[in-house]
């Protein structure tokens, strides 16, 4: 066997538990930092299954179907395509990928997932509690 | 207080923000882009949703023969957008008569 | 697994494990390797890793090795070789590592001589 066999796949497993357990922690503590991102954490995850376009701070431009979103934002999406392909040609096999939160600058959101009131009482509430 | 009041109080800068619900605003955004659209949500990292949203992009390019230097900018309209708060510089809430 | 679990991107990682992964760093440079590990930051282990060079039809894999990606540097991860059997590299002409080295800075020269160029015709604005 070799070395870098044996480190990496126990030390993920060891992550996905820490992730795992630090999640039901946060889940009985209120605590603020979860009020801080949960306005649009809360509204991603209802996105789940819709068409999105998502714009990097690399001027990157992907169009994909959401799959999945986490507190930071990270964002998986599924069935991906780059807008402006010969530029980004290393891009031209991928059809999914994950892309860290913090490098997001947009995120394009389909009309017909967007309802405004919700979306005004949801701010306000927010306002409100932090 | 009620939260009629509540809500109408004004302490910190992002109550600002809360007024302008629903309203236009202009929003400055790092590399050189502005956006001007209705506010629909935000929070204190100042993520926000846009809605009618104009995004102007500012870029200076070089003629390829001349190679003289001019400003060009660039417009698009989008229906709904999602902003990431870090790249925002300001924020400017509609002007009250 | 609660279904919060399930939502979460990162943890949606674990579905990339031993698979080979493209990921765009901040640097602007693109690793494949094979995904041995992550966290919640998205700190990532890749085995056999190698940066993709691509220069207009040209391209070359420079080998790495085990790299341990810091997760603020990642850009972006997504499966090569999800997209049938494509792995990106139809069309471009595979060339040695030296060439594309090579190639990448007559690249780069080019673009700042435009810049220099540009700088010297400066005095024509006063």
């Amino acid at each position: 066997m070799s070395p870098s066999r044996v480190v990496p796949l126990t030390f993920a497993r060891g992550a996905i538990e820490k992730i795992a357990k630090s999640r039901s922690r946060r889940a009985d503590v209120k605590s603020t930092r979860v009020l801080d991102v949960a306005l649009f954490y809360s509204y991603f995850k209802t996105l789940v299954g819709k068409p999105v376009t998502v714009e990097l701070k690399n001027d990157l431009a992907i169009a994909g179907t959401l799959v999945s979103v986490d507190q930071y934002l990270n964002i998986k999406l599924e069935n991906t395509r780059v807008t402006d392909e010969a530029r980004y040609p290393h891009m031209r096999s991928v059809r999914n990928c994950f892309i860290r939160g913090s490098v997001v600058r947009y995120v394009q959101l389909p009309e017909a997932a967007v309802d405004v009131d919700i979306l005004h009482d949801a701010t306000r509430r927010e306002a409100r509690g932090a | 207080m009620s939260a009629a009041e509540e809500d109408a109080a004004v302490r910190e800068p992002l109550d600002l923000i809360r007024l302008a619900l629903d309203e236009k605003v202009y929003v400055k955004l790092r590399g050189d882009r502005e956006a001007r659209g209705r506010l629909h949500a935000y929070d204190q990292h100042l993520n926000m949703i846009l809605g009618d949203v104009e995004e102007v992009i500012t870029s200076t390019e070089t003629d390829e023969e001349t190679f003289e230097e001019f400003t060009k900018t660039t417009k698009r309209s989008v229906p709904f957008l999602f902003i990431r708060g870090d790249a925002v510089t300001l924020v400017s809430p509609p002007l009250r008569s | 697994m609660t279904d919060t679990w399930h939502l979460s991107a990162v943890a949606s990682l674990v579905e990339n494990l031993d698979k080979r992964l493209l990921v765009a760093l901040r640097d602007g440079s693109n690793i494949i390797g094979t995904l041995r590990s992550f966290d919640q930051f998205a700190n990532i282990v890749l085995e056999s890793a190698v940066e993709r060079i691509i220069v207009g039809k040209m391209f070359s894999d420079i080998p790495l090795g085990l790299y341990i990606v810091r997760g603020e540097n990642v850009v972006l991860m997504g499966d090569v070789g999800a997209n049938g059997d494509l792995d990106g590299t139809e069309g471009l002409i595979e060339v040695d590592n030296a060439e594309i080295i090579r190639a990448r800075e007559a690249d780069q020269t080019a673009e700042a001589m435009k810049g220099d160029i540009l700088k010297r015709m400066d005095f024509l604005d006063e």
